[in-house]
């Protein structure tokens, strides 16, 4: 057999395994355990990618347990193996390219015969295999006892029972990868087929025996072909193939017939009789009641996360503060220039910032990773379907619009629980469109500076805007990011509530504060330097500096979108950060000396922009300041959360140019009204 | 026979058959409806999609995707 007759996608990535160990693949339905699992066996050593070429991302990790080395990637979560997302073309192209020595399926107890489905789908394809049938406790409180070993003689696998959230049950899983390598047993589901299907499924058989390959049995592929595989039907180019709808309800039916008599006599007890939706979901489900419980349920993560944060971040930005007159007079005692004094301001002022957003992060993740934990969020998605499915994304979007309303990187961290790549891109994307605190102050100082009670008017057209804009954004980046996967409607899981896994919650947060604050300490710290030397000036006169060269150097041209060159330097610096502008602002129009850093907002700052700004070219900066890039940090966590460079640049080019647009077409409407 | 979309709230049901594309048919026997499988609507109310108890589990469907459902009351 050559490759070239092969049909399974098999090349690439061979340097992957370079080294020595144990290759794991973990594979499972969504809500499966499968991110819990992969948490606690790989720590902190794992590393986050997209697949190559793929909006999908990627998970591996290590680890090592008794002197052995185990590698392991995480597939990504799908309902089956069929060629339907790019998720599972991803699973399928992983298992085929023979990457994994091992493939651990991971099912929940609790609802063992629908999670069975990917044990079923799986069957066939010849990597060994062992079955974690995970969430072992919430079935036993359900009255359901499981018999392991009765189903690994069935299965011929190793059959692990364990619950990924308690860590001592993880020696039953080390124990069992210490056991010879098994491939599933088969017989009884292809019996199935063959009885279902008879020559129609024998004859594909027939088809696919040359083509059979290392990993995909000639049966696999056959049933691949009757569930009208897309991949693989391109792949054959044959023509009378029995392809019919017939034949695929056929196969899946098959499959849940096959496990049923699988689990028959393994699965015991159950409550029968219990209530199948609670209360709670009778409300946070309700036509009436579950987007205002919703809503009431994220405001209040949202100030929960904040009232978590405010003491941290409170003395966090008072710190430099308080230890600032020190080193002042110590720099000052020394004989030090006055430029790395203000340097040395500037940069305390920005770690005390960083400190403080660490803060933010911890506690926004931990209220919000709470309400994924215990399973609310399924409901937040089911609620908000209808509208966040207008705009190519799933109800859970919503979350991350929510916290947005507090700071735009929280909306980066509430994404996370879009489960598909692309649309938590595009999420990430569109929230930026949400006024964060920052923005709401500068919009509020500068609008009544010049616009009095009537910025209520121009807030509202901003509104109108972003909900327009978000029409457009969607429309710009879903073909890319999303796909054709939005056209489908919702099938989803509603999982029962669990106990929140505090553990691995706790693991969360951490790992959140900590790949941040490595962050912020290198880019935030070197992107605040850069900013202040292009704005300091030694004799406190801003016309010396360079951002007041460059500024009056390209005011022709920013005059075009209706932006003075003072207006222009503050559009840039709030970029770093919306709440930055008014010291911007403050610096430019000549009543405070220093530019960043300071935050401060002078008491003359009204009348001295009003006595050089225009009404037009006023609004005109509002738009330009409201549609812009959030902040530095904003774009450091799309890149971070996104893994990926060029959709951060695209977007970040994409608010560039609509804030420039709302510029220009606020500056020529305010010349025709004022 | 009959569709699941147009079900009351409380009604159990078996599937009886499903129609669409093979991409809808792959989602939805993989979620485990197939024909055989008892259903339970939990919830079903115009404009939201609707909540069905099938396999031990809870499942939200939208509305389009339950037209293509083919049912018997039970």
């Amino acid at each position: 057999m050559t490759e070239t007759t092969c049909c399974c996608p098999v090349k690439k990535e061979t340097d992957f395994r370079n080294a020595t160990g144990l290759y794991i693949a973990l594979l499972g339905q969504p809500n499966a355990g499968k991110s819990t699992f992969f948490n606690y066996l790989t720590g902190s050593n794992q590393h986050v990618g997209n697949w190559p070429g793929k909006t999908v991302e990627k998970k591996t990790g290590m680890f090592v347990r008794n002197g052995k080395t185990y590698h392991i990637t995480d597939l990504p979560g799908s309902y089956s193996l069929s060629a339907n997302s790019q998720e599972e073309m991803v699973t399928r192209d992983f298992i085929a390219s023979g990457q994994a020595d091992l493939v651990c399926i991971l099912a929940d107890a609790s609802q063992l015969e629908r999670s069975m489905f990917m044990v079923a789908d799986y069957s066939g394809i010849k990597c060994p295999v062992i079955l974690i049938i995970n969430m072992i406790d919430v079935a036993q409180k359900q009255g359901k006892t499981i018999n392991g070993q009765l189903l690994e003689k069935r299965l011929g696998i190793p059959v692990v029972l364990m619950s990924a959230s308690q860590k001592k049950e993880y020696d039953s899983f080390i124990e069992a990868l210490d056991r010879p390598l098994q491939s599933l047993k088969t017989e009884a589901l292809f019996a199935k087929y063959k009885e279902a299907l008879g020559n129609t499924f024998t004859g594909l058989c027939e088809l696919t025996k040359n083509e059979d390959c290392k990993f995909f049995s000639s049966e696999w592929l056959a049933i691949k072909l009757l569930e009208n595989d897309k991949d693989i039907i391109l792949k054959k180019r044959k023509q009378n193939l029995p392809l019919s709808i017939e034949n695929t309800i056929k196969v899946g039916s098959c499959k849940f017939d096959w496990i049923k008599e699988l689990l028959d006599g393994i699965v015991t007890g159950g409550t029968k009789n219990s209530e199948k939706m609670g209360r709670f979901d009778r409300i946070a489900t309700s036509h009436i009641w579950g987007k205002p419980l919703a809503v009431l349920l994220l405001v209040f993560g949202l100030v929960m996360s904040f009232a978590i944060t405010v003491p941290w971040m409170f003395f966090s930005f008072k710190l430099p503060r308080i230890i600032f007159p020190f080193i002042h007079n110590w720099l000052s005692g020394l004989g030090s220039p006055g430029w790395t004094i203000s340097l040395s301001e500037t940069l305390f002022n920005a770690c005390g910032t960083s400190i403080g957003m660490i803060g933010f992060i911890a506690g926004s993740s931990l209220v919000f990773g709470f309400l994924e934990d215990v399973g609310y969020m399924a409901r937040v998605a089911y609620v908000f379907d209808g509208a966040m499915s207008k705009i190519k994304l799933q109800g859970k979007s919503m979350m991350a619009f929510m916290m947005s309303f507090g700071c735009s990187m929280g909306g980066s961290l509430g994404a996370r629980v879009v489960d598909s790549w692309g649309q938590r891109v595009l999420t990430m994307a569109l929230a930026w469109l949400m006024p964060c605190a920052g923005t709401w102050a500068v919009i509020s100082v500068f609008g009544t500076a010049f616009f009095g009670i009537n910025t209520i008017w121009i807030l509202l057209s901003m509104f109108l805007c972003s909900a327009i804009i978000m029409l457009i954004a969607a429309k710009v980046f879903s073909p890319k990011l999303v796909g054709k996967t939005a056209q489908y409607g919702m099938i989803m899981e509603l999982p029962p509530y669990h106990a929140p896994k505090w553990g691995s919650l706790f693991r969360l947060v951490f790992s959140r504060m900590g790949s941040f604050a490595k962050r912020a300490f290198t880019f935030i710290l070197g992107v605040t330097a850069v900013f202040w030397f292009l704005a300091f000036t030694p004799d406190g006169h801003i016309e010396n500096s360079l951002i007041y060269k460059f500024g009056t150097y390209i005011e022709p041209v920013t005059m075009w979108v209706g932006l003075r060159w003072q207006t222009f330097v503050a559009f840039v610096c709030s970029m770093m950060g919306k709440e930055a502008a008014l010291g911007v602002l403050s610096s430019v129009f000549g009543t405070v000396s220093q530019v960043v850093g300071r935050g401060e907002v002078s008491p003359d700052l009204a009348t001295q922009m009003s006595s050089v700004l225009t009404k037009a070219e006023a609004l005109a900066f509002m738009f330009a300041f409201y549609f812009n890039i959030p902040c530095f940090v904003a774009v450091l966590s799309m890149k971070e959360e996104s893994h990926s460079l060029k959709w951060t640049l695209r977007i970040m080019a994409f608010y560039i140019t609509i804030a420039l647009i709302m510029s220009a077409s606020a500056y020529y409407i305010g010349m025709m009204i004022f | 026979m009959s569709t699941l979309n147009i079900q009351k709230t409380g009604t159990c049901c078996r599937v009886i058959g499903l129609q669409g594309d093979s991409h809808f048919l792959s989602r939805i026997i993989a979620i485990g409806l197939t024909p055989g499988c008892e259903v339970e609507i939990l919830r079903n109310r115009k404009r939201q999609p609707l909540i069905l108890f099938a396999r031990d589990s809870m499942i939200a469907l939208s509305r389009k995707e339950s037209e293509n459902i083919l049912i018997k009351a039970l």
